[in-house]
């Protein structure tokens, strides 16, 4: 019970979720919303920055990996390059 | 018979107009197989997000299709075989539609 709460440092939990642009099902295709789960290096998203839901992330990570196989979304890129 | 959906990735240097019926001729085997051919969308020509075979753009399109498995099987394997193709990706698309049993 004191173990829960010493984790508890959020300033403000549940940031957005954003899946709920009124999307239901998330397209693999939808290149525009996939884009803002991905980090400017093209990495995905932790579920803590996007808060969704375990179902939500999983089903976003595999549209990204399907879209990237497709050269829609970029692959990470190593470092900030310049 | 499932519902598929089929994205190409096609050579920029073809002629967007001839997309359409060039994609015509391989869903022949669709076709003749049984198979029903719902849509075929050509986005269009595309920059890659990363170059595939030296390629920094590519023409799109997507098919949906609604056949038995082997027949987009076969239809993947002769579009691999294609030199204009330079990718290919076969998916289930169970949302849009449940599966008919046959």
């Amino acid at each position: 019970m004191s173990a829960t709460s010493a984790r508890r440092r959020n300033p403000k939990r549940k940031p957005n979720l954003l899946a709920r642009e009124g999307v239901a099902r998330v397209d693999w295709k939808d290149v525009g919303l996939l884009r803002k789960f991905l980090s400017d290096r093209g990495k995905i998203r932790s579920r803590r920055v996007t808060g969704l839901t375990p179902q939500q992330q999983r089903a976003v990570a595999t549209a990204i990996k399907n879209a990237r196989e497709m050269a829609l979304l970029p692959y990470p890129t190593p470092a900030p390059r310049r | 018979m499932r519902h598929y959906e089929v994205m190409v990735i096609l050579d920029p240097s073809l002629d967007e107009r001839t997309v359409a019926p060039s994609l015509d001729t391989f869903l022949n085997v669709v076709r003749t197989s049984g198979g029903n051919v719902e849509k075929v969308d050509v986005w269009g020509r595309r920059r890659l997000s990363y170059e595939i075979a030296k390629h920094a753009e590519g023409i799109y399109a997507v098919v949906d299709v609604f056949c038995d498995p082997d027949a987009v099987k076969e239809l993947d394997r002769q579009l691999g075989l294609n030199e204009s193709v330079l990718r290919t990706k076969v998916l289930r698309r169970e949302d849009t539609r449940t599966a008919v049993k046959a």
